[in-house]
């Protein structure tokens, strides 16, 4: 097997708890725990109901439409029934209904939904176009009809109605999630090795589906609890047997209203919506673990909320009129020291977990930096916190990333105020993303999300001056004018890159910071879009972070490198230097698992061991456990940058201590 | 252009369906609908009326396909019969008084009820994390809440108790209907409560959906791609994350028309609002078949349009569907 040259393990998020422990995540969740213990109650009431009812639901008395007493707690109706008795028992019939329904619909929906979703083809079609149709065709008009024809149906009869009408949603959800799951790998794996179908689904398919299931499954309860009311306060039901819906009914038929019985159709009413709400909230929990995404919304920091509430309206900074035009871009040499931007000790936390630590470093106007490091090393979690893009719970505890003006004078980006950082953002710092596909809007046309940086920035810049700068910017990267009205899904990989890169250069922006700019895209592109970047730094006179797990990729464009391990910088070096001596052994362990694109052939060793966990990093040096040079020291002292020459590295090797003790015993 | 000619293809095939599934029911159902309603009508009916019952609803002596070309030439001649519980009306004429009742109150609602909804969704998923999640608990409880059950409620507060308004009814007796000043504001005035009903329960499920479509949205790349441009709070908000968060919502449009029309419909029983809803109720207590499978065929078609209408504003929202 050939190694893969020169990638470094690549997943997207690092910080990923697994998943059982997230189910008791959910569960602690209070409103999600909330709704559990009010459905198990209501699911106990539902069977013991009858036993501990105190009379008899439909016995009449002489106590007619008494309001609740010691006697009767929920009162009575006009016939004098307890009406306390009459929700007990009407909680099994309406619980079993929602239940019964539940589970038929489940089944039919797992049938249906799995069946189109593996088996593809025509018979696909055919169900889905089925679960379609009965999709759109309005439910409970069609229930009524139905349940119309089975004069005074019993519990059995409405089951059947909901199931029959009901399975179309769920069985849809399926069918999507089943096709997905169908082209992931360890199901083809398990199709290539010839095991049987169903086997495949009972194993593979069906576990992974579990929490849509139960989403679906409670939702229809809820549902099927309310149509059951419906059709029994319409008289659609067997009158004489007690459901909540049947409560409402004699509620309505005996004009509870008019005599003001409000105890009569309140508890009933009440119970219902309970019911149907702490199953939704139940549902809320199943949710938030299909999505993580909606799992963070739930933690954002009071210190996040800050950065999402807009604040009242401040006075807009006018920068059109004053702005210093920059000095021209001159060729960047490495003994440079005009520095654009200076971070010093920046550490980025997500919660409790530290992904980037106390990291520094320069950039001088006209170099490119370039930023490597395995999935996890924090690269693009530094490049987020540059512009201040960290989501919650991201949270920048410490550190300064100081900005140099036009004018030579510094400010630091971190202590912006919101309308400070919307001026600061683009004009003189851009970022070019990974996936052109997914930073790009797609439902608005190219040329309109490079003119609205224009007319954010320049509001005194008329229109037909922004439609020139957009076609001027979309000639810059190679693209015909006429693309501008292209939505991004009608271009190219390629060409939506470029066009990411057009974005990135609308208002001439002094650093651009480009995060895996290329690696989504096939190797004869990349290579046109790498020359285009360097060619438009050099006539632009831009600095770049270039950040990529591509090494060799790196150590040909860049000027400088810097090496993340575990959120800190290992190893900063020109990248001649670095290329040709590498000092940490990490980096040597990098350069040696990839073939160089030209020079002598050689031995591809690799790296032993995978990434560290961020949440428990080893003691003292976090490269320590792969380390081939690794000693006693490194578990007990963390190291700092040491000056190796023109380079640093973070290694107890150059440590003053141990090249002491290297002299000594040599 | 070519998406919207398939969903109309789509809802063609539906509507297929529903008069298909409307044929078949009550000659599937046990006993004999046809012969137990025509005996409903001791004897009134005309022959051509017999008939016209027993090609809707079941002949026995002829086969299942000339029962069914009978059944379409019916339903295209608009025949539906005659309606028992309005005797001697025909269902024809029935559904023509009450359905621009129902087509106004329920268009108005529904839409009003998205807007509020979705408006308050993209603000709640926007602040996410603020005071306005509180808001989701409490919608939660809303939209669980039986229409119907709301509608008592609220008549028992607001015309009961408070005597604001009307307690039942579409427009006060004393008006015409027509298109006087008058009848339009009586009109508007009784359909307050029914409006608020539907509205109100009805706005959490919007909401709740749009929250998480914008809270999953806000983390896509182009919109902190626009936040990275330094847009203003506004555009980003609305141009990059709630325009597209919001077009789940639109094609989840059918699957809640169903769900806000049938709850709107029990709304009506408990107004006694002179809708296709409380027709149905009546239809249904005194099993009148031919205005009930009627009323469904409506209804049917009703959602279909809309539907139809809701895709052709998603096709005007995104462009990846204007394809060929």
């Amino acid at each position: 097997m050939a190694m893969q040259p020169a990638v470094l393990a690549e997943t997207t998020e690092p910080i990923e708890p697994e998943a059982g422990r997230l189910w008791l995540r959910a569960l602690r969740a209070p409103l999600t725990l909330t709704g559990v213990i009010i459905t198990l109650v209501f699911v106990v009431l539902a069977v013991i109901g009858p036993w501990i009812a105190p009379y008899d639901p439909s016995a009449v008395s002489d106590a007619a439409t008494a309001a609740p007493s010691f006697d009767h707690w929920l009162g009575t109706t006009q016939n004098g029934q307890d009406i306390l008795s009459q929700v007990l028992y009407g909680a099994q019939a309406s619980m079993l209904v929602g239940l019964g329904s539940a589970v038929i619909t489940t089944v039919l929906s797992v049938l249906v939904g799995i069946t189109a979703g593996y088996l593809g083809g025509t018979s696909d079609e055919l169900l889905s176009l089925l679960a379609n149709v009965f999709l759109v065709l309005p439910g409970l008009p069609l229930t009524i009809i139905l349940a119309a024809y089975i004069p005074h149906s019993g519990s059995l009869g409405i089951i059947l109605v909901i199931s029959l009408t009901g399975w179309a949603w769920g069985a849809r959800v399926l069918r999507a999630q089943t096709l997905s799951l169908r082209k992931r790998d360890f199901v083809e794996a398990a199709r290539a090795t010839g095991e049987r179908t169903s086997k495949i689904i009972l194993r593979d398919i069906l576990p992974n589906q579990l929490a849509v299931i139960a989403a679906a499954f409670l939702g229809t309860v809820t549902a099927a609890i309310l149509t059951q009311a419906s059709l029994a306060f319409l008289g659609l039901t067997d009158v004489t047997q007690w459901s909540w819906g049947t409560i409402l009914y004699w509620a309505q038929a005996d004009s509870a209203l008019l005599t003001g019985s409000w105890w009569w159709f309140v508890p009933a009413g009440l119970a219902i919506a309970l019911i149907g709400t702490a199953l939704s909230l139940v549902n809320f929990g199943i949710d938030e673990f299909i999505n993580p995404r909606l799992r963070q919304a739930g933690i954002a920091t009071l210190k996040a909320q800050r950065a999402q509430v807009s604040r009242r309206r401040t006075k807009r900074v006018r920068l059109s009129g004053d702005r210093q035009p920059r000095p021209a871009g001159a060729p960047f040499t490495a003994d440079s020291t005009d520095v654009v931007l200076d971070v010093r000790g920046l550490k980025v936390n997500y919660g409790a977990t530290t992904a980037v630590d106390d990291v520094s470093f320069t950039l001088r106007r006209g170099e490119v930096l370039g930023i490597a490091g395995e999935s996890g090393s924090g690269k693009s979690t530094l490049a987020y916190a540059i512009t201040r893009l960290h989501k919650p719970p991201a949270d920048i505890p410490q550190g300064e990333i100081r900005y140099t003006n036009a004018d030579r004078s510094t400010v630091d980006v971190l202590a912006m105020d919101d309308e400070q950082l919307r001026a600061f953002r683009w004009e003189e710092l851009s970022i070019v993303f990974q996936s052109a596909m997914h930073a790009l809007n797609p439902i608005m046309r190219v040329g309109e999300q490079i003119e609205d940086a224009l007319v954010a920035h320049r509001p005194g810049m008329a229109a037909p001056e922004r439609a020139a700068r957009v076609v001027e910017l979309l000639g810059i990267v190679g693209i015909p004018a006429d693309r501008a009205g292209s939505y991004p899904h009608e271009l190219s990989g390629g060409m939506r890159q470029r066009a990411m890169i057009a974005v990135g250069l609308a208002l001439d922006p002094e650093i651009i910071v480009m995060d895996e700019p290329t690696t989504a895209l096939d190797v004869v592109i990349q290579r046109q879009i790498i020359d285009k970047i360097m060619e438009l730094k050099d006539r632009l006179g831009f600095s770049v972070i270039f950040i990529t797990h591509d090494l060799s990729l790196l150590i040909e464009m860049s000027d400088t490198i810097a090496v993340m391990y575990g959120g800190k910088i290992v190893e900063m070096a020109a990248a001649q230097d670095f290329h040709e001596r590498p000092q940490h052994p990490y980096s040597r362990g990098l350069l040696e698992s990839f073939p160089t694109l030209s020079g002598p052939k050689k031995e591809l060793s690799g790296i032993p061991g995978s990434p560290p966990d961020l949440r428990r990093l080893p003691s003292g040096c976090s490269f320590r456990p792969r380390c081939p040079a690794a000693f006693d020291a490194c578990a007990e002292h963390e190291p700092r940058l040491y000056q190796i020459g023109a380079s640093s590295a973070a290694c107890l090797l150059y440590s003053d201590d141990h090249v002491v003790k290297m002299g000594e015993s040599a | 252009m070519r998406t919207v000619l398939r969903k109309l293809g789509f809802y063609l095939l539906t509507a297929w369906v529903a008069i298909s599934l409307n044929f078949l029911i009550p000659r599937v159902m046990p006993g004999d609908p046809a012969e137990h309603l025509i005996n409903q009508f001791h004897g009134k009916l005309g022959p051509a009326a017999i008939q016209a019952l027993r090609v809707l609803f079941g002949q026995p002596d002829a086969s299942l396909w000339t029962q069914y070309l009978n059944y379409w030439h019916s339903i295209l001649t608009g025949d539906f019969g005659i309606s028992y519980a309005y005797y001697p009306t025909d269902v024809g004429t029935v559904l023509g008084q009450s359905m621009f009742w129902t087509l106004g109150l329920i268009t108005a609602c529904t839409i009003l009820g998205f807007v509020i909804g979705t408006g308050l969704g993209i603000l709640a998923g926007w602040k996410r994390g603020t005071w306005l999640d509180s808001l989701i608990p409490v919608t939660t409880f809303l939209s669980s809440i039986p229409y119907f059950w709301f509608a008592i409620i609220i008549v028992l507060v607001f015309s009961i108790t408070l005597n604001w308004f009307p307690l039942s009814g579409g427009y006060s007796v004393d008006t015409t209907i027509g298109f006087s000043g008058d009848f339009i504001a009586s009109a508007l005035y009784y359909a307050v409560l029914p409006a608020a009903t539907i509205v109100i329960t009805s706005v959490g499920g919007w909401l709740i959906s749009m929250r998480n479509m914008m809270v999953t949205t806000l983390s896509e790349d182009y919109v902190r791609l626009a936040e990275a441009k330094g847009l203003s709070r506004r555009r980003v908000m609305y141009k990059y994350a709630a325009r597209n968060a919001m077009l789940p919502s639109l094609s989840g449009f059918a699957m809640s028309l169903g769900f806000v029309i049938g709850g709107s419909i029990v709304t009506e029983v408990v107004f006694n609002y002179p809708g296709l809803g409380t027709t149905l109720f009546k239809a249904a207590q005194a099993a009148d078949y031919p205005l009930m499978s009627a009323i469904f065929l409506l209804i049917t078609i009703m959602v279909l349009v809309a539907n139809l209408l809701a895709d052709v504003v998603y096709v005007f929202l995104d462009p990846r569907t204007r394809e060929g």
